[in-house]
């Protein structure tokens, strides 16, 4: 794609949000209708899609930069190289996000015009100036970024690297001044004892913008991005190793996907217990919010959640466990036998400190980092061992048992309401659908992923890795994690959404359409499933067309991919 | 393969038998099994041959094919799980978004092209009338039906069945059970039994409470009260005439047998 096509559909979304603006302040708009679809699900198509570019175009330049930096610092020119191929599928992906912004904006003036006009009359310094401003600027830095790659090398590669620091710093302020207006909608601004509809009249912008759920979403937002990003790099890297005809571009990718993987997983360790603290900031606004999503029409859906996560963190051990296959000597590997032993009694001992003090009672710290240091500690004083092999099983199995106990329902019911004994846990196991254990059961996700790298660290510290001769079923695994993180972030999406019932804006601006119910889990994953294929449709074109077009090849030689055995 | 199917069928059977014996139900059992099925899945796959590369068309049919298997396997997962059935919600969201609706803009609107076409066809039954009766006097007749009138405003039921009925339908559609447990049904302890609140609150003191959450403090729920576990909305979101109904049914459950915890005067 030239440049003036890109500023083109640039210029396009930046007049869609003027032409939001004014057209917010026309009265009595009427009220388009989607054929098929309906509405909800046409507006949630759009949103979807351009949370999705969004995610990725704010997440990505987060490890770029970072990875530019270590290239510098390493002298190593994978990692400018992953940084530049990263940013160009970004610079493409960029247009796709204003492409959807400005549609997502027309499609919801059109079909919710009297709603939108309220929340941008609410939000108008927002809308009308400071994200357009924003969107600006981001885009002026984003392509000096990418166009000054080349010529700011060398010395001038700190100038870069700053310039790289600029865009985050923008992105960064551009993702939370927008999630001023989204988290707004599912907790607005109120004040004990005053009517939440006098309030928000008085209330400043700022007022608005600084309600319950605001910082949660943000921080599970920046971290949700640094994880997608990271997937979407391991699914570059897999599509590109793919298609390598040579060994030296195989070594590269089989590298790049590791990295990619690396980042995504990274992040994913922190994503359970930011989305923690969202739902818990939910809760604490109104607590009705919990049995909503936990026990009532919601349930369901953080079912299917558990069900994802687990398969994520399977996925992603799972090509641990592969990359470690082609680490020459990694059989001499060995671990304190405690290892495996807290991995197996970890979800049993925090279940029970969880009951006894519940989150965020710091007391129950006083049992989960002793256990959790047992084996650094106590490891080096025994003489016990066990393979590295064994160790990564016995997490498996852990994994496994953590996904049971994340995915154990209270009942196999889509309400509470119709909860029968036949469907129902025996009362005295109850505590298995509780959220200490299901705290626990994500704790060992997390634990057993932590050790596994720590295994693998040592892994290449004693062995010696052989780029490019990764089982090709790994590729398979980058593009599983991909497919699988964006679909589970349709997912979260959709909930996020829905807590806020048959209202726009929660307990405010009531949602008088005939769509306003809570869909079923199976209707939502068709669309999911939908958004997540057409997605990967577009980006999945884009890698195509930036690194795999003839030009491309013609630069690939700047990277210097890495010969098989270096580490 | 075999050592690990035999190995994942062990284990199946042994929570299976496990879990019948300790009475869960057959669905727990079964999603016991399930859960030895992936761990027998997961370890297959740890130990299972390399996959040699494969590139060109093979590998685009390959990702096609992939793409296909997890779509049509994500769809069908959550399509297993028990589907909420959006019917049950609908009536229950109307209810509870028609006073609103009637306040807004859309039904001040929708009103007034009601009262107008009420009107125009109050005319045109006027004219009618008008019309027979040059035509024919003797015979001239009030034919003209009239226009619909609102609703009679509608205070408290006086009928005990009445009331229960409307009160229990609002405490379904704010899904008070949520919380509060009633009759042995719903309430997750983040709320007291209410059985027997007639015992302690008036109407207009459990009126108070809904609209004000922090006026009255249940005993032994000081944590709860603390955290403001009842939220401070329903002035928001439920009609006067609705809070009037429940406070006034609540007012009325005096079962002594179940121990509500006293209400203690906060504001």
């Amino acid at each position: 794609m030239k440049t003036w096509h890109r500023s083109l559909l640039m210029l396009f979304g930046l007049l869609a949000v003027g032409a939001s603006a004014a057209y917010a302040q026309v009265p009595n708009a009427p009220v388009g209708e989607f054929p098929y679809t309906g509405n909800r699900t046409a507006v949630w198509i759009v949103a979807q899609l351009h949370i999705l570019f969004a995610g990725f175009i704010l997440g990505a330049p987060i490890f770029v930069v970072i990875s530019e930096w270590l290239g510098y610092r390493k002298q190593d020119p994978r990692y400018d190289r992953l940084a530049k191929e990263v940013t160009k599928v970004t610079v493409i992906l960029y247009s796709m996000t204003a492409l959807t912004g400005g549609l997502f904006i027309f499609v919801l003036l059109a079909t919710y015009p009297q709603f939108t006009t309220w929340l941008i009359n609410h939000f108008f310094l927002i809308f009308a100036l400071i994200y357009p401003l924003l969107f600006i600027a981001e885009t002026i830095v984003l392509y000096t970024y990418f166009y000054t790659w080349d010529a700011w090398k060398g010395p001038k590669k700190a100038r870069h690297i700053w310039l790289g620091v600029l865009l985050n710093l923008i992105g960064t302020i551009t993702l939370f001044v927008i999630d001023g207006p989204t988290s707004f909608m599912n907790t607005p601004a109120k004040a004990e004892g005053a009517s939440i509809v006098e309030f928000i009249q008085a209330a400043t912008l700022w007022d608005k913008v600084n309600n319950y759920s605001w910082m949660p979403l943000n921080l599970h937002r920046l971290v949700g991005n640094v994880t997608f990003g990271g997937f979407i790099a391991g699914l570059i890297a897999a599509y590109m190793y793919m298609g390598s005809k040579t060994e030296d571009e195989r070594s590269y990718y089989d590298w790049m996907g590791f990295v990619g993987n690396l980042i995504g997983v990274g992040a994913l360790l922190g994503l359970p217990f930011m989305g923690y603290v969202l739902a818990y900031e939910l809760c604490d606004y109104d607590a009705s919010i919990c049995p909503y999503m936990m026990a009532d029409q919601l349930s369901m859906f953080f079912e299917m959640q558990g069900a994802m996560i687990g398969l994520i963190f399977l996925a992603s051990n799972y090509y641990i466990w592969l990359s470690m296959k082609r680490i020459e000597g990694v059989e001499r590997v060995r671990m304190t036998v405690l290892t495996p032993l807290v991995m197996v009694v970890l979800p049993i001992v925090m279940t029970i400190t969880w009951d006894k003090f519940p989150v965020p009672d710091p007391a129950s710290l006083g049992v989960l980092v002793p256990l959790v240091l047992l084996p650094v500690i106590l490891g080096r004083f025994l003489p016990w061992t066990v393979s590295s092999r064994t160790v990564i099983k016995v997490g498996f199995l852990m994994v496994v048992v953590g996904n049971a106990i994340w995915m154990t329902p209270h009942g196999f019911v889509p309400t509470g309401a119709k909860l029968v004994p036949e469907l129902e846990l025996p009362s005295a196991y109850t505590m298995l659908a509780l959220m200490p254990a299901k705290n626990s059961a994500a704790f060992t996700l997390v634990f057993v992923t932590i050790v596994n790298y720590i295994i693998y660290n040592r892994a290449i510290k004693q062995g010696t890795i052989v780029w490019g001769k990764i089982d090709f079923v790994s590729q398979f695994v980058l593009i599983f994690l991909a497919f699988s993180a964006i679909w589970t972030m349709g997912l979260m999406g959709a909930v996020r959404s829905l807590v806020r019932k048959y209202f726009h804006t929660y307990n405010l601006v009531p949602d008088f359409s005939a769509e306003s119910f809570t869909p079923t889990l199976a209707y939502s994953a068709w669309w999911i499933t939908g958004i997540t294929l057409a997605f990967y449709a577009v980006v999945s074109f884009a890698i195509i067309i930036t690194l795999r077009a003839p030009d491309s090849k013609a630069h690939a030689p700047e990277g210097h991919p890495a010969p098989a055995g270096a580490k | 393969m075999i050592k690990k199917i035999i190995g994942g069928l062990v284990v199946g059977g042994i929570l299976f038998g496990v879990t019948s014996a300790l009475d869960f139900p057959q669905i727990f059992q079964l999603m016991f099994v399930a859960y030895a099925v992936l761990g027998t899945l997961v370890f297959s796959i740890l130990d299972a041959p390399s996959v040699a590369p494969f590139s060109g068309l093979k590998a685009v049919i390959g990702l096609l094919a992939f793409y296909l298997v997890l779509s049509v396997a994500y769809i069908t997962g959550a399509s297993l799980w028990p589907q909420y059935d959006p019917e049950d919600e609908k009536g229950k969201i109307n209810r509870i978004l028609e006073p609103k609706r009637k306040l807004s803009e859309q039904g001040k609107t929708e009103e007034l092209l009601a009262r107008a076409k009420g009107l125009e066809e109050q005319a045109k039954s006027i004219a009618e009338r008008l019309k027979n009766l040059s035509k024919d006097l003797p015979d001239a007749s009030g034919g003209a039906a009239p226009a619909a009138g609102g609703a009679p405003a509608a205070g408290i039921p006086t009928d005990a069945k009445d009331l229960e009925a409307r009160a229990f339908a609002i405490w379904q559609d704010q899904e008070c059970y949520n919380c509060h447990k009633l009759r042995g049904e719903g309430g997750k302890k983040r709320g007291p039994e209410l059985d027997n609140i007639g015992s302690y609150m008036a109407a207009a003191d459990i009126t108070a409470k809904i609209l004000d959450p922090k006026s009255f403090m249940a005993e032994g729920f000081e944590k709860e009260y603390e955290k403001k576990k009842m939220p401070d909305k329903y002035k928001e979101v439920m009609d006067d005439k609705d809070v009037d109904i429940l406070a006034a049914w609540l007012s009325g459950l005096k079962n002594t047998s179940v121990p509500t915890p006293k209400p203690i005067k906060k504001k």
